[in-house]
């Protein structure tokens, strides 16, 4: 600030500032005069002469975090907390949501959307560290649309070129039968519905893994297919006085909802074990049907790979596909010693001796939907050119009619 | 990418892909072509470790080797198109950038001709992607009053409030329009760029019935939609794993894998029952050259249990 006025005093003009210890002062250089010192307030006349500095020049906004930043550092920590995750994942999805939100295609975004990258990135993280989050969860928090969260999940695993792996349904069955109420001693439970959980775990397990062989998994939710396989594994285990138990009151046990796929896993995985327990040696006097064959899973998951080949013909669908027969029996798994023969066997010969095996597909294929197929174009539509002559009669039906037009506007339809 | 084949000395020591066809064929031909397939069909990928930077190019050249392997099996007998398809195997995960030292490797499938897929190679899929959408502009070149074409007009329908433009369709082709006050039009529903093209004239024939001066410039297809059906399912989580870079499979959001090709630069969406959808295409033959570079990827993934 330059110094200005004269002494009162003396009258001199030579104002120095000063500092006295920190304070500032205004004295003057002939006679010491103090004029002023640390002033507190300023008058109207001094804010005048100030040099303002506006914010968005000082440091001062590159050393704070904004506070939309800063709000959703703590929903993405909030949100660690809640999900109980280490906190090494807080720092990385953090880090995450810090780059995220500097990039421009999230600068600007709704503030709904704002919060669902919050959750975003501790998706991202978990699924980076193999820790089993499921969407369905993560949307249930940040009470959240599906849709929009699916947007900008995708969006973000884009914009900042992260690699996200697969949900491991390995893991997500254990972290999700660990929240069953049906493994915890509890006195809501009747005792014959309770289980031990290292048990029921590798039973659904197990099951998972038969759904994924036979393609019950791919290209499906998966939470459902851990749903019906930890019923059934839990109806096996003791099938006495829980086969009565219908899957809607396991859950309500359990105390997880039941998802709507679930019951149609459940109805695959019984066929699928049924067909199973067809080529059990011991198991086909039996007539099974859907609910006795659970008495038996022990021993179907036991001799599974055997199972499998010997249920399903193992041709995969070869409409059409001449190499097919080349790859019949392609996969040399470890099993009971009937399979080395089978590897010999010409797919013909297979097929007098099955009868009719279904073969090992995925359901859509197995009960395709009736769809009208559009007609390959023919012939004369192939030869179209584009340019053809446009007759005035075809353009002229499109043409509303004079009557047609004084009986709209009377209707006034466009008012 | 550069170094896609030269970062996993572990797998193989060549270091160019040109070295790589000599050791793999020799093994081929000592070994059975099926047991071959057998070893790959039965390698369990689930093991691998969360994909970091080194393991996505290792995984990616494991499985350049595989396809390779598994063509090669399939190709015993015949060793030119064997190396033929080697080449477009290699070239394709490494698409992105072709590494210098491979000059001459880029995938020889690009048609000459718009209308047929090519059948260079042998192993070729035999299956053509039929066509199923167009979606196509063209300017009209004059200012339009929507509210009176959407009076005069029996086909139009009309909600500004809704959306900005008029809503028209015409029955031969099975076409739908969105005409715009600005006079761009953009037409969708075609199967052919023939057909688009004449149904695009034909809804500016009809604008200009209405009265208006309009003309026919620029037309532009701007994108073709494809499918087509490979006949055998698709193990896609065993896909999303090889082949991370460029695949998106969230069977929580869609069940359907996203796969992101580099070149040409089209989208497939690819179903656990072996339909493929193709699109983002603004000529034709990219969509069969795009089908005939995962085909043998997808080929390779079909698994007998």
């Amino acid at each position: 600030m330059a110094a200005r006025g004269r002494c009162p005093e003396c009258g001199s003009g030579s104002l120095v500032e000063d500092a006295h210890y920190a304070q500032q002062q205004l004295v003057c250089a002939a006679c010491g005069c103090v004029l002023s010192e640390g002033l507190l307030t300023t008058t109207y006349t001094d804010e005048e002469h100030l040099r303002e500095v506006a914010y968005s020049q000082s440091t001062g906004q590159k050393e704070q975090l904004s506070r939309c930043l800063q709000r959703g550092i703590r929903r993405v920590q909030d949100l660690c907390k809640v999900l109980k995750l280490p906190a090494a994942f807080e720092e990385t999805a953090v880090s995450y949501f810090q780059r995220a939100l500097e990039l421009p295609a999230f600068h600007l975004v709704s503030l709904e959307k704002k919060e669902l990258l919050g959750g975003c990135c501790v998706l991202v993280t978990c699924r980076q560290r193999r820790w089993p989050l499921t969407m369905g969860t993560v949307c249930s928090l940040l009470y959240a649309k599906q849709e929009l969260f699916a947007s900008v999940f995708l969006s973000l695993q884009r914009e900042l070129g992260l690699s996200v792996p697969a949900l491991s349904l390995a893991d997500l069955v254990t972290t999700h039968l660990s929240s069953f109420r049906l493994v915890q001693p509890n006195a809501n439970i009747p005792a014959p519905f309770l289980e031990d959980k290292e048990q029921l775990v590798a039973r659904t397990m197990a099951i998972v893994e038969l759904a994924s062989d036979t393609w019950l998994v791919t290209g499906r939710h998966p939470v459902p297919v851990v749903t019906a396989a930890a019923f059934l594994a839990w109806q096996s285990l003791r099938p006495g006085p829980r086969l009565s138990c219908p899957l809607a009151r396991f859950c309500r046990l359990a105390g997880v909802e039941l998802p709507p796929p679930a019951q149609l896993r459940l109805k695959e995985l019984l066929e699928i074990l049924l067909a199973m327990a067809s080529q059990l040696s011991w198991l086909r006097g039996f007539c099974l049907d859907k609910k006795t064959v659970v008495k038996h899973i022990g021993d179907l998951l036991q001799h599974r790979l055997f199972l499998l080949k010997r249920a399903f013909s193992q041709q995969d669908t070869g409409l059409g596909m001449g190499s097919v027969s080349q790859e019949c029996q392609g996969s040399g798994l470890p099993s009971s010693p009937a399979v080395p023969q089978q590897q010999g066997c010409p797919w013909a010969g297979q097929q007098q001796q099955r009868g009719t095996l279904r073969p090992l597909l995925p359901p859509c294929l197995l009960h395709p939907r009736k769809r009208l197929r559009a007609a390959a174009p023919s012939a004369a539509s192939a030869a179209l050119t584009g340019d053809e002559p446009i007759s005035d009669s075809e353009i002229e039906q499109y043409l509303r009619s004079p009557e047609e037009i004084r009986a709209f506007r009377r209707a006034k339809a466009w008012s | 990418f550069k170094d896609d084949f030269s970062t996993s000395p572990h797998l193989f020591i060549p270091m160019s892909p040109y070295d790589l066809e000599l050791p793999i064929q020799a093994s081929s031909q000592l070994s059975q072509s099926k047991e071959l397939h057998t070893d790959f069909s039965s390698v369990d990928l689930s093991f691998l470790p969360d994909v970091t930077q080194d393991n996505k190019e290792q995984n990616l050249s494991e499985d350049g080797q595989e396809t390779q392997k598994e063509l090669d099996g399939s190709l015993s007998s015949k060793e030119d198109s064997g190396v033929f398809m080697d080449e477009s195997s290699l070239s394709h995960p490494g698409a992105a950038q072709p590494s210098p030292e491979t000059p001459g490797v880029c995938p020889p499938l690009t048609p000459m001709t718009p209308i047929t897929p090519t059948t260079s190679a042998s192993e070729s899929s035999g299956i053509v992607p039929q066509l199923q959408n167009i979606v196509s502009t063209v300017n009209l070149a004059c200012k339009l009053d929507l509210k009176n074409i959407a009076l005069h007009a029996r086909n139009a329908e009309y909600n500004p409030k809704r959306f900005a433009a008029v809503i028209m369709r015409i029955r031969e082709p099975r076409t739908t329009a969105l005409i715009f006050s600005s006079g761009k039009m953009v037409c969708t529903g075609a199967k052919s760029e023939e057909q688009s093209r004449l149904a695009a004239r034909k809804y500016a024939r009809v604008v200009q019935k209405l009265g208006f001066p309009a003309k026919f410039l620029d037309f532009k297809i701007q994108n073709m939609v494809g499918s087509c059906d490979v006949r055998f399912p698709i193990r896609l989580e065993s896909l999303v794993l090889t082949h991370q870079q460029f695949s998106s499979y969230e069977p929580e959001l869609f069940p359907g894998l996203v796969y992101r090709m580099v070149k040409p630069r089209i989208v497939l969406l690819i179903f656990v029952s072996g339909k493929v959808v193709l699109t983002g295409a603004k000529d034709r033959s990219e969509i069969y050259e795009a089908f005939e570079n995962i085909y043998p990827i997808l080929r390779g993934f079909k698994k007998p249990s």
